[in-house]
């Protein structure tokens, strides 16, 4: 990360925490009591302060710094919220958001406005604090003499926020023990691509002015302490943190480490020195890097109408193909060009990293392994992978019980691991990575790996299979999937219901995705996610059944044939010879009761089934189509061998058929 | 309009001998039958989907619905594009019906209850009815005949009363 980036998340975040302190504000000015809304804006004062004084907008920190004690004095009863406080608080916002443009006031007229909103929060505190006017440290007021500033050093090593840890939050108890400056370094920073975002590279120096002992600032560190090097020193007596001193020191930004000596130095220079050159070219460099928050609901409708586009242009290719127009075919054709890229455009915006969903796990690793005496390590590789978010909502659930699973049925107790001579930490790890128009998660432990013996007594004693069942190993591990299987001997509170593995699937393939399972004995399982990229436009392959249309996912289609509809007509096994392969297949007009039309030619696809072949009779392959799906709603909820439906060129509607599901019913229906 | 008025308006249409009505709240519009795609191994009554200007709408044949024989489309044959509550969600679907007759207002105090004996349609699909011209009417409950997902929620009590 530059510093440019770092500045810019902080402003994105800023802007979010003003947004969120306007509307406690506004229910404020409804509700002048509302306990919860007081607390919010105190609360967004706070943490605006902190990220503030952080990434060097101390004009920002100086103006939420009284307007967070007056609110710490409202919230804590001592004095009322007056119409005089919230309209200062109004005004402030509204400063605020000019100061995340321009945050070292170089511009005259903010200055002033700043300097005059300062003078009245000032009064303000005065005015509530009454006669103990000197009780709070506010700028121009005398400081006690009890305060003494210390230099603090913070280096945390870069695992620490395995644990959970955000060391963000330690610096902001820091600063809430009196007044402070933090700066930020940089050490060991890798290339960008070699970053990890599951480690921590930013250690802080931090300039403290404050009343409290030495002891007190150590406590803040109190549950890291064996997770980084701190050191902690007092550099003088008094406030040496004076507006101007910070400035100077603010506008240092060298992100490495100053040390104790040199800060001291610039906190009591021999002589001023300024560099206003240099704060002038950093202002520059943040107007450059913009980024914009949209919301989801914006970018929802605007998929929306890429997808209506999408039905447009083909309805415009067919349009022109009937016409024979060759102007016309042309310009189809780069409404067909010009569509396409704004599609993929749009997907990309709806698409989040898979690590947006990883940062939730990680604590509940840490956590779960503590309660089932554990030890195990959780890597993440490739988390930044992207995805819809639509479907990133989905997985949450889903992945949260394989972790589970993992950790609970899989990693074994540490006394259990160094008697199969395994290391005693377990590893689970979170693999994701792109594969085709497809993204995979994969989850893996090196665990105990699925006991196959186990499962079939399990299976044949619920009654799921036949005692005498002959099965391949990869049926056996498919059982795992079954409603109401769950080989735990004894229910935990971890996992081990027996709704799981059943219900994830069923989540999975709910976002058309599906999961597999590998395992080794001793050597630990994977779950392999196999998920597409967005959910609203599929590529298909276009077919006919008498009248009507059908899509087959491209993503399941392995090849198509030509075969003669009387020979499958009189099979009487539903077996057909393919490449010298035999393949199962479905008749679809019989299953789909469809009369009409019956052809002297039928097609085969071929699809890619649990691992295997079968084969799909349709009438006529049409071609490649891009469907935008719609679904087909509530009344066909039990038609889910249908994942929805499309709007063909000419307006008439096509059935988009989930074949994994269609296959599985008819299957069924056949035995 | 004001919504007292919206709610004493009612759109009367012709299923077999029969005469309906239903709420015109509830109804947003009426279509003329385009081609429909069966979705197949759906139930007997489910019609298959339209695309209404770019949404894909299910349509219900009403006539199996309440148990009368299927008949060829006609040029009065049309869709009643409604709107019921299925669940706690809004639905759009499509209902067919023979011919669409008017829509009339029907003051509350001309509604009567539905006979609770000798009637050949379930009581709770039926809010009331009315008789206007010598012709009883049989005001619709939508939101329940269309929630119903039995093939026919009205075979069954003509079997009996056959």
């Amino acid at each position: 990360m530059t510093i440019d980036n770092i500045r810019a998340t902080f402003i994105a975040e800023a802007q979010e925490i003003i947004t969120d302190l306007e509307k406690s504000l506004l229910n404020l000015e409804q509700d002048q009591n509302n306990k919860e809304s007081i607390s919010t804006v105190f609360r967004s004062m706070h943490s605006l302060k902190g990220a503030a004084s952080m990434f060097g907008f101390e004009s920002i920190s100086s103006l939420t710094h009284n307007l967070e004690t007056i609110y710490e004095y409202i919230r804590d009863g001592k004095s009322k919220l007056s119409n005089a406080v919230l309209s200062v608080t109004f005004n402030s916002l509204d400063h605020l958001k000019k100061l995340l443009d321009d945050g070292d006031m170089k511009n005259k007229e903010l200055k002033n406005s700043h300097d005059s909103l300062l003078k009245d929060i000032e009064g303000l505190l005065l005015e509530i604090q009454g006669t103990a006017a000197n009780a709070i440290a506010s700028p121009l007021a005398e400081k006690p003499v009890a305060e003494n500033t210390y230099y603090i050093c913070f280096n945390p090593v870069d695992k620490i926020l395995h644990n959970g840890t955000n060391t963000l939050y330690l610096i902001e108890d820091l600063m809430a023990l009196g007044e402070g400056l933090s700066l930020p370094f940089f050490q060991n920073l890798p290339s960008f691509a070699d970053i990890k975002p599951a480690l921590s590279y930013t250690g802080f120096e931090v300039v403290l002015c404050t009343d409290k002992s030495e002891e007190v600032i150590h406590e803040v560190f109190m549950f890291v302490e064996s997770e980084c090097q701190l050191s902690i020193h007092k550099i003088g007596a008094g406030n040496l943190l004076n507006g101007e001193a910070k400035q100077r020191l603010n506008s240092q930004g060298t992100f490495t480490i100053l040390g104790e000596d040199k800060i001291l130095s610039i906190l009591v220079p021999a002589s001023a020195s300024s560099s206003t050159a240099s704060i002038a070219a950093k202002v520059q460099q943040i107007k450059n890097v913009s980024n914009i928050r949209v919301s989801s609901e914006r970018i929802d409708e605007f998929m929306n109408m890429v997808s209506e586009l999408v039905t447009i242009q083909a309805s415009l290719s067919l349009h022109a193909q009937k016409n024979d127009s060759p102007a016309l075919l042309t310009i189809a054709e780069n409404v067909e060009k010009i569509t396409r890229r704004l599609r993929d455009n749009a997907f990309t915006m709806s698409l989040i990293p898979i690590e947006s969903l990883v940062i939730r796990y990680q604590r509940l690793v840490r956590d779960l392994s503590l309660e089932l005496n554990k030890e195990v390590v959780f890597k993440t590789e490739g988390t930044e992978t992207e995805i819809d978010k639509s479907i990133i909502e989905k997985l949450t659930d889903p992945l949260l019980h394989l972790l589970r699973n993992s950790l609970d049925h899989g990693i074994e107790s540490p006394d259990v691991r160094v008697s199969k001579g395994k290391p005693k930490q377990g590893v689970l790890l979170l693999r994701s990575y792109y594969s085709g128009a497809n993204v995979i998660i994969e989850i893996s432990d090196d665990g105990a790996g699925l006991n196959l013996e186990k499962i079939k007594a399990k299976a044949i004693s619920k009654g799921i299979i036949a005692a005498d069942a002959v099965m391949t190993e990869k049926e056996l591990i498919n059982l795992i999937f079954t409603a109401g299987f769950s080989t735990a001997d004894q229910i935990t509170g971890v996992s081990g219901r027996g709704v799981g593995m059943d219900v994830v699937r069923r989540n999975i393939s709910d976002i058309r995705g599906d999961i597999e399972v590998s395992t080794k004995e001793n050597k630990g399982t994977t779950f392999t996610i196999r998920l597409p990229l967005t959910l609203s436009i599929i590529d298909g392959l276009l077919v006919r059944i008498g009248d009507t249309d059908f899509i087959l996912p491209l993503t399941s289609v392995n090849k198509c044939y030509e075969i003669e509809t009387k020979v499958l007509e009189e099979s009487f096994n539903q077996w057909v010879t393919l490449e010298g392969q035999r393949t199962p297949f479905l008749l679809l007009r019989r299953d789909f009761n469809i009369l009409d039309g019956r052809p002297d030619l039928s097609q085969i696809i071929k699809i890619i089934y649990e691992g295997g072949h079968v084969g799909l009779v349709v009438d006529r392959i049409i071609g490649e189509y891009q469907a935008v799906l719609k679904p087909l709603g509530e009344l066909y909820r039990e038609q889910d061998e249908f994942s929805g439906s499309t709007i063909l060129g000419d307006g008439l509607v096509a059935l988009v058929v989930d074949p994994n599901r269609l296959i599985k019913k008819l299957l069924k229906k056949v035995n | 309009m004001t919504e007292a008025e919206t709610l004493r308006s009612y759109l009367t249409f012709r299923l077999g001998d029969e005469i309906f009505a239903a709420n015109v709240g509830k109804v947003l519009e009426i279509l003329e039958i385009p081609q429909i795609t069966k979705v197949p191994r759906s139930p007997e009554f489910m019609r298959g989907v339209i695309n209404l200007r770019g949404s894909v709408l299910p349509v219900i044949d009403t006539r199996t619905k309440f148990g009368l024989p299927p008949i060829d489309d006609t040029v009065n044959t049309c869709i009643l594009v409604i709107s019921v509550i299925i669940g706690e969600q809004t639905v759009t679907i499509g209902a067919t019906a023979d011919s669409v007759q008017e829509v009339m207002e029907i003051e509350e105090k001309q509604i009567q209850a539905p006979p609770s004996i000798g009637s050949k349609f379930k009581s709770e699909f039926i809010e009331g009815m009315v008789k206007i011209n010598e012709q009883f009417i049989m005001i619709l409950n939508l939101d329940t005949v269309f929630s119903s997902n039995e093939a026919s929620i009205f075979q069954e009590m003509i079997e009996k009363s056959n």
